[in-house]
C-alpha cells in the first residue's frame, strides 16, 4: 500500500533519511523520483502545495483550480521593466506541478535548438540522437498521441480556415492525453483524467516502488557541509494558516532541486550557492491569445483545448497555437464595464479563439525579496516586442480571412476591431508593450547548464558546480528559449539525468559516506 | 492511481483577506462591473455578499506580499474618484454611472500602474462572478456536455462496411 503523507495533518517533527531526496513533485522532480526508485533507491519526495486526487482537481471550479493548485492563487507575474508587459506567471503549486495545468501539449526539443546547445554551448550529450531514447521513454509512459481531427473545436476549424486561405499551413499537435472527450478546459485539471500529467503517469508508479511522498512541505534550506550536500530540513504548513509550522529534517546522500524556474534559484541562494547565474537568464515564452467574433455558432468550448499549430513563423521567432480556455476565464479577457462587458461576454458561443508565443531572446531575473515567493522581473528586447505585435497580427488577420466579425486583441483598453485594415497598426505603430496583455506557461532558464563553471550553475550532468551531490533536474537548467511548450523537455532531460544519476551511483554513494 | 489517502478530500487553508472596508469596495466594484439593463432577482444583495465572499477565498491563498498588494490596490480605487472623476467621495459612495465613468478611464489610463490595478480585480472578480451556472447558461454556455469526442464512433461506423 503506497500513500502520501499530507503535511498539514502532521503534527509532530519528522526526521527521515533517504538515498535521494526530490524537492518538487512536477514534471522534473516526478520524472526523477521514478527514474531513481526503479533503479533501486529509497527516495523521499518533497512537495510544497497540496495533494488533490485527479477526481477531486477535476470537479473544481477554475477559480478553485487556481487557488488550491495554482502558485499564488494565479496571480503571480514577471513585473516588466522598460516597454515591457506585466506578464502573468501561472505555475503549479500541488502534487504534480504544474504538469497538472498545462494544456498537454507535447513537442521535443527543436533540433535546431539542440544544435546550439550541443555545438555552440559545448553540451555534448544534448543532441537528437542521445536524446531519443529519453524522449520516446517519456512519451511511451505519459501516452503521447496526435490530436486526432475530429477532436478539433470549430474555434480551432475557423482559424485553420483563416490560415489556410492565406497560404499558412497548420499542423496537427501531440498531447499526453488517452481517451480525451474535449472539454477545453485541460489547463483547470482535466475533469475526465485523460491527460497524463505525472500526478497520474509518474508518481503512481514511483510510489509503487517504494518512494515516499510528503505533500503541503516547504523545503526551507539545503543541508551542505564540507562542499556537499547532507540533506534538507523545512517545515509542514500549518492546517488552519498555511503558514509553514511543524519541522522535518530529511538527510540524504543525493539532493534533487526540482521546484522549476521561479523557486529552484530561491532555495539555491537561501543555502548559500552564491554563482553569479543563479536567478538570471529566465526565459518565458511570452505568450497571448486573440478571439473573434463569429456570426456563426461557434461553441468553441466542444472539443480538444488545443489540437494545431503553426511553425510556419518560426525563423521569425513566432509560434502559433491553438487554444480555448473555460468560459469565465474568457470573458474575463473581455474589454469594457457594464452593458459594454456583458454584450461581448453574451457572444461567447459565437467566440473563436487562437494563441501567439514568442520564442523570446530572455531578460528575466528571479530574487528572494519579502515572502516565499519570489521576485520575477523581465526586460523584453526590441525584437521580441516586434515578435509579440507581428503574431497578433497575424491571428487577427487570420480570423478576418476567415469571416469574423469582431475581432478583440489583447491590449488594455482597446475596443473591438472591426477590419483588416485597422490591425495594421500593430506593426506600424505598435502600442506600449506594457498595454499588453500577456501571460507566461513555461519559465526555463534560471540556473542553466554549462560545460564552463563561469557561464552556468549546473554542469552537462545536473550536478552543481559549487556542491557535490546537490542536482537540479527541472526547466531551470535548460540554457535558452526553446521556442516550444516545455512539458516534455523537461521530461526528457530528466529522465537523462536522473539516468545519469543512476549510473553514476556507486561514486555518488561513496562520496557521501 | 496514488492509493487513496486518509481524508477523501484536502481541507482548505482557513485565512482570509479582505477587511470590512475592503469588503465594501468589492462589492461596489462587481456592483459596477456587471451591471446591464436585465432584470435583478430580489435576491441580488445577497448574491452581492456571496460573491464578496468569493473573491476572498480567491485570493486568501496568496503570499503575505501579494495580499498586502492587492488591499494596497483596492485602496487606490478607493481613493481615485477625486482624481479620475473629480468627487470628493471613496468609490463605494459614488453613484453606479459615476462608478462606471471611474472605472472606464482606469481601464483606458495611459498611466499603466491604473490600468493594472483595474485589470487585475476585473480578471479575478469576472472568473468568479461568471462560474456560477446560472450567468453562464445565461450568455449562452451550454454547461459540461460535449459531443465532439463521440464523432470518432460515427467516423469509425461510416468507415466500416
Amino acid at each position: 500500500m503506497t500513500t502520501i503523507e499530507r503535511g498539514r495533518e502532521i503534527g509532530a517533527p519528522v526526521y527521515e533519511s533517504a538515498d535521494v531526496v526530490v524537492i518538487g513533485s512536477g514534471a522534473g522532480g516526478a520524472v526523477a523520483a521514478y527514474e531513481l526508485a526503479r533503479d533501486g533507491r529509497s527516495v523521499v519526495v518533497l512537495e510544497e502545495g497540496g495533494y488533490y486526487a485527479p477526481e477531486e482537481y477535476g470537479a473544481m471550479t477554475p477559480s478553485n483550480t487556481l487557488r488550491r493548485l495554482a502558485r499564488e492563487a494565479g496571480l503571480s507575474a514577471a513585473v516588466g521593466l522598460g516597454d515591457t508587459p506585466l506578464i502573468t506567471t501561472l505555475a503549479g503549486k500541488c502534487v504534480g506541478g504544474s504538469s497538472v495545468l498545462t494544456g498537454g501539449v507535447c513537442f521535443r526539443i527543436p533540433d535546431e535548438v539542440l544544435h546550439e546547445w550541443s555545438k555552440d554551448l559545448g553540451l555534448a550529450r544534448m543532441t537528437p540522437e542521445r536524446l531519443d531514447p529519453f524522449f520516446a521513454r517519456v512519451e511511451e509512459r505519459v501516452h503521447v498521441e496526435t490530436v486526432p481531427e475530429h477532436m478539433r473545436s470549430r474555434s480551432t476549424e475557423l482559424f485553420v480556415e483563416g490560415a489556410r486561405s492565406m497560404g499558412v499551413p497548420m499542423k496537427s499537435l501531440r498531447r499526453n492525453t488517452h481517451g480525451c472527450r474535449g472539454a477545453a478546459r485541460c489547463n483547470f485539471g482535466c475533469p475526465h483524467q485523460a491527460k497524463m500529467s505525472v500526478d497520474i503517469s509518474y508518481l503512481p508508479a514511483a510510489l509503487d516502488l517504494g518512494a515516499r511522498l510528503f505533500a503541503d512541505a516547504l523545503v526551507e534550506r539545503l543541508d551542505i557541509a564540507g562542499g556537499r550536500v547532507t540533506g534538507v530540513r523545512g517545515r509542514f504548513l500549518d492546517q488552519e494558516t498555511g503558514e509553514p509550522r511543524v519541522p522535518f529534517t530529511i538527510r540524504a546522500r543525493v539532493v534533487v532541486v526540482a521546484c522549476g524556474s521561479l523557486h529552484t534559484p530561491v532555495l539555491l541562494r537561501r543555502s548559500g550557492l552564491d554563482a553569479a547565474d543563479i536567478g538570471r537568464h529566465l526565459t518565458l515564452h511570452q505568450a497571448y491569445r486573440v478571439s473573434a467574433i463569429f456570426d456563426e455558432h461557434v461553441g468553441g468550448w466542444d472539443g480538444a483545448l488545443q489540437s494545431v499549430y503553426c511553425d510556419h513563423f518560426l525563423k521569425d521567432g513566432i509560434t502559433l497555437v491553438g487554444v480555448y480556455s473555460a468560459a469565465n476565464v474568457l470573458a474575463a479577457g473581455f474589454p469594457g464595464v457594464g452593458k459594454a462587458h456583458r454584450r461581448l461576454a453574451e457572444e461567447l458561443p459565437h467566440l473563436a479563439v487562437f494563441g501567439g508565443m514568442v520564442h523570446d531572446e530572455g531578460g528575466g531575473t528571479v530574487r528572494r525579496w519579502l515572502s516565499r515567493e519570489p521576485l520575477i522581473t523581465y526586460r523584453m528586447s526590441a525584437r521580441d516586442r516586434g515578435r509579440l505585435f507581428r503574431g497578433m497580427q497575424l491571428l487577427g488577420q487570420m480570423a478576418f480571412a476567415a469571416g469574423a466579425r469582431e475581432v478583440m486583441l489583447p491590449l488594455f483598453g482597446a475596443t473591438t476591431f472591426k477590419s483588416k485594415a485597422e490591425l495594421d497598426f500593430l506593426t506600424e505603430r505598435p502600442p506600449p508593450a506594457n498595454r499588453v496583455e500577456c501571460m507566461a506557461f513555461h519559465p526555463l532558464g534560471s540556473a542553466r547548464m554549462s560545460a564552463d563553471p563561469r557561464r552556468g550553475v549546473v554542469k552537462p550532468t545536473g550536478e552543481t558546480w559549487a556542491v557535490d551531490n546537490l542536482y537540479v533536474i527541472d526547466g531551470s537548467v535548460l540554457p535558452t528559449s526553446i521556442g516550444v511548450n516545455s512539458q516534455l523537455p523537461i521530461m526528457g532531460v530528466a529522465t537523462m539525468l536522473a539516468s545519469g544519476i543512476c549510473d553514476d551511483w556507486t561514486r555518488l554513494a561513496r562520496r557521501a559516506a | 492511481m496514488i492509493a487513496a489517502p486518509r481524508l477523501a478530500r484536502t481541507r482548505d487553508f482557513a485565512r482570509t483577506t479582505l477587511t470590512r472596508r475592503h469588503r465594501a469596495l468589492v462589492r461596489g466594484f462587481a456592483e459596477t462591473l456587471f451591471a446591464w439593463d436585465a432584470p435583478r432577482g430580489t435576491d441580488s444583495a445577497a448574491r452581492l455578499d456571496a460573491f464578496v465572499d468569493d473573491v476572498d477565498r480567491f485570493i486568501s491563498p496568496a503570499s503575505k506580499t501579494l495580499r498586502f498588494g492587492l488591499l494596497a490596490m483596492l485602496d487606490v480605487v478607493r481613493l481615485a474618484p477625486l482624481f479620475l472623476v473629480g468627487r470628493l467621495a471613496v468609490f463605494e459612495d459614488l453613484a453606479i454611472a459615476d462608478r462606471t465613468r471611474m472605472l472606464e478611464r482606469m481601464e483606458a489610463s495611459r498611466f499603466a500602474p491604473l490600468c493594472l490595478v483595474f485589470v487585475a480585480f476585473k480578471t479575478l472578480m469576472t472568473i468568479a462572478y461568471y462560474e456560477e451556472p446560472s450567468e453562464l447558461a445565461a450568455i449562452g454556455y451550454p454547461g459540461a456536455a460535449r459531443e465532439r469526442y463521440k464523432r470518432v464512433a460515427t467516423l469509425r461506423a461510416q468507415a466500416s462496411p
